[in-house]
């Protein structure tokens, strides 16, 4: 085989190097060995290849060798050999050394190239024994530390692996509970792990992962008993350091998951004592990639929390210019529900339905522009009155437009009250013109008016507001919306039925009484 | 056990993968480049080839469209891309039956290909080219 393509570049490199050492001048030759080696096979000295071993380096031959037998043997015996001859008049040498950790014999071999016994002295052979002995332990040294370091690029190998597989698995996926599935699988798949379960701060356990076992049964998580498991987490989240431990006959890690806020939930993950130990390598991976789960997950959390934060204060702004006009208390809160209700019906993309019902919850954030006293007037708006009120839309988005995130949120502000015969305000678009969200809003803001009770009316009944609705299909009202809101709201109310009483509480006439007092 | 040869023209990942693959128990022969390694499937065929892409002279695809027709490589095609490699070529390993994994090699991943091969096994990748006898020597 040619030097690109060895089987075994180890092996290969040992031949080279007792070839390299071997010299030749003078009409004799010096030539170098390696045997005894429990990891490499056996380079017997190109004298001994030649005169007894038939070119064979097998094991076999070299013990009719009375020299080599004491080489092989890696024995104190080799020391009576040293500098001694064998049985073909050579003069021969041995050393014990170690190779790649483990015991090796360096053996020497000087004579004439044909025959007879040599003149060189002694001081030659032993000195070259010396330098072969010491250079074969370096390899040997060398081999081991690359043994080490390619077992570490290996490991890191993997850990990247699995860091870029996860993050792609992850990229898409805005659920917690999902990433969370996905980590922990992997992590299960990757420690050869039986089963693998997550101990909350409050000491709850999770399982997530658990493998069948070869009896059938599926194993319920690490088989440890409450208090082993607690006394294992316990360590974990106090030192935050990844452990290992034998328990009940079954290997078991624990590792630290950091979430948001600090918490630490621990990680255990354990397999059948026959799987062998978990090893340094496999604390070091579930350590890094807990670590860096746990910044997705918290990162997950920190963005979950912030968007509920965002529609908290948004919706208690908007209760609170609600209640500026008695009468369309909780009109903004529904508006936001029954737009994403309809949003979805209509199978708009979750991200979208989510920008909706910011929309329908902000429509008439411009009301807040509208003097009260036009506002909350009871009886008919005089026309100078009524065009004041129609500047809502515009002051809406006026009061939101600084807020470059919003986009499609200000299309629904602007053109909620635009229909689809062009006869709406502020620009009288018609039909397609009018963005889909703002028809939405309009439709559902045309619902919530016709049920709840005004000042110079009671509310309309569901059924009454829906007749009323409909008749205006195609002028004033979009009928593909329309129709939609219909079968959403009308499975809403058939499969939450509390929910939609709560939410609903048509004809409540209690704040009619001061309306504007 | 199995004959493996590995087509890869950065040495230390080609030693890397060969040391790995031969702590596994399996035979492994080296080529640094897609012309050698022909050379060598051709005067020995081997059970698995494990190749790059990207190589000087020949290259992983030239090779693999060399040698898979003549049955050198018995089991399958393993091939090491990058990550951002075009989806054209994936699609053409992938219609060659080979199995592709994305560099840098996953050891756990390697080995669990490599074995599945080896027992006939399909991979995630259609695979196994047709046994020696039905193709004719190499
Ligand atoms: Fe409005």
């Amino acid at each position: 085989m040619s030097t690109q393509t060895s089987a075994s570049t180890d092996q290969g490199l040992l031949r080279d190097l007792v070839g390299g050492l071997s010299v030749s001048g003078d009409g004799r030759t010096l030539s170098v060995g390696v045997v005894g080696s429990a990891a490499y096979a056996s380079q017997p000295p190109g004298h001994c290849l030649d005169a007894c071993l038939e070119g064979d380096p097998g094991a076999a031959l070299m013990r009719g060798c009375e020299f080599l037998r004491g080489a092989l043997r890696n024995a104190a015996d080799v020391a009576q050999l040293c500098d001694g001859k064998c049985s073909k008049g050579f003069r021969a040498a041995a050393q014990v050394t170690s190779i790649a950790g483990s015991p090796a014999t360096v053996v020497t071999v000087e004579g004439p190239l044909t025959g007879g016994p040599g003149r060189c002295s002694p001081v030659d052979l032993l000195g070259r024994l010396d330098d072969a002995a010491r250079l074969v332990q370096r390899i040997g040294q060398m081999l081991e530390e690359n043994a080490g370091f390619a077992n570490e690029i290996l490991q890191n190998y993997e850990q990247l692996n699995l860091i870029f597989d996860l993050t792609q698995q992850i990229a898409n996926v805005t659920d917690v509970r999902e990433i969370e599935k996905v980590l922990l699988e992997r992590v299960a798949r990757l420690l050869s792990s039986d089963a693998v379960c997550v101990v909350a701060a409050e000491g709850a356990c999770r399982t997530y992962f658990a493998q069948p076992q070869p009896d059938g049964a599926v194993s319920r998580g690490p088989a440890l008993n409450p208090a082993e498991l607690a006394q294992a987490a316990d360590f974990v989240r106090r030192t935050r350091h990844v452990r290992v431990a034998v328990v009940g006959g079954r290997q078991v890690i624990a590792a630290p998951l950091v979430r948001l806020d600090d918490k630490v939930e621990v990680v255990l993950a354990d397999r059948s004592a026959g799987r062998g130990a978990f090893s340094a390598g496999d604390m070091m991976l579930i350590e890094s990639v807990l670590a860096f789960g746990g910044q997705i997950i918290s990162n997950t959390e920190l963005h979950e929390r912030m968007h509920r934060m965002l529609l908290e204060v948004t919706r208690a702004l908007v209760a609170a210019i609600d209640k500026k006009d008695h009468y369309t208390s909780g009109h903004s809160e529904r508006g936001g529900f029954l737009t994403r209700l309809t949003a979805q019906e209509l199978g708009v993309p979750p991200a979208q339905q989510q920008t909706m019902e910011w929309a329908g919850l902000l429509h008439d954030v411009g009301k807040i522009g509208i003097p009260e006293e036009i506002l909350c007037k009871p009886g008919k708006l005089t026309p100078e009155e009524w065009e004041v009120v129609k500047q809502h839309p515009r002051m809406g988005y006026e009061i939101l437009q600084p807020i470059a995130s919003l986009g499609v949120i200000l299309d629904g502000v602007l053109y909620h009250h635009e229909y689809p015969d062009g006869s709406g305000y502020p620009e009288g678009l018609r039909g397609d013109q009018i963005p889909l969200v703002a028809r939405i809003v309009h439709v559902v803001d045309t619902f919530d008016a016709l049920t709840s009770t005004r000042a110079y009316r009671r509310a309309y009944s569901i059924e009454r507001a829906i007749e009323i609705i409909r008749a205006e299909e195609g002028s004033r009202i979009d009928t593909e919306v329309a129709e939609a809101f219909f079968r959403a709201l009308t499975r809403y109310r058939r499969e939450n039925p509390a929910d939609f009483a709560a939410r609903f509480s048509i004809g409540s006439e209690k704040e009619c009484e001061n309306a504007c007092a | 056990m199995s004959r493996i040869l590995v087509a890869e023209d950065d040495p230390h990942i080609l030693r890397l993968i060969s040391m790995w693959l031969q702590r596994e128990g399996h035979v492994v022969f080296e080529a640094r480049n897609g012309l050698a390694a022909r050379d060598l499937v051709r005067a020995e065929p081997v059970d698995i080839l494990v190749s790059d892409i990207n190589m000087p002279g020949m290259d992983g695809l030239a090779l693999i469209e060399s040698v898979i027709g003549e049955g050198c490589v018995r089991r399958g095609v393993i091939v090491l891309t990058n990550r951002w490699d075009h989806a054209e070529i994936r699609d053409r390993l992938a219609d060659w039956g080979v199995t592709v994994l994305p560099k840098p090699f996953s050891p756990s991943r390697l080995s669990e290909v490599v074995e599945s091969l080896a027992a006939g096994r399909p991979t995630t990748a259609r695979m196994a080219p047709p046994p020696v006898s039905e193709r004719g020597a190499c």
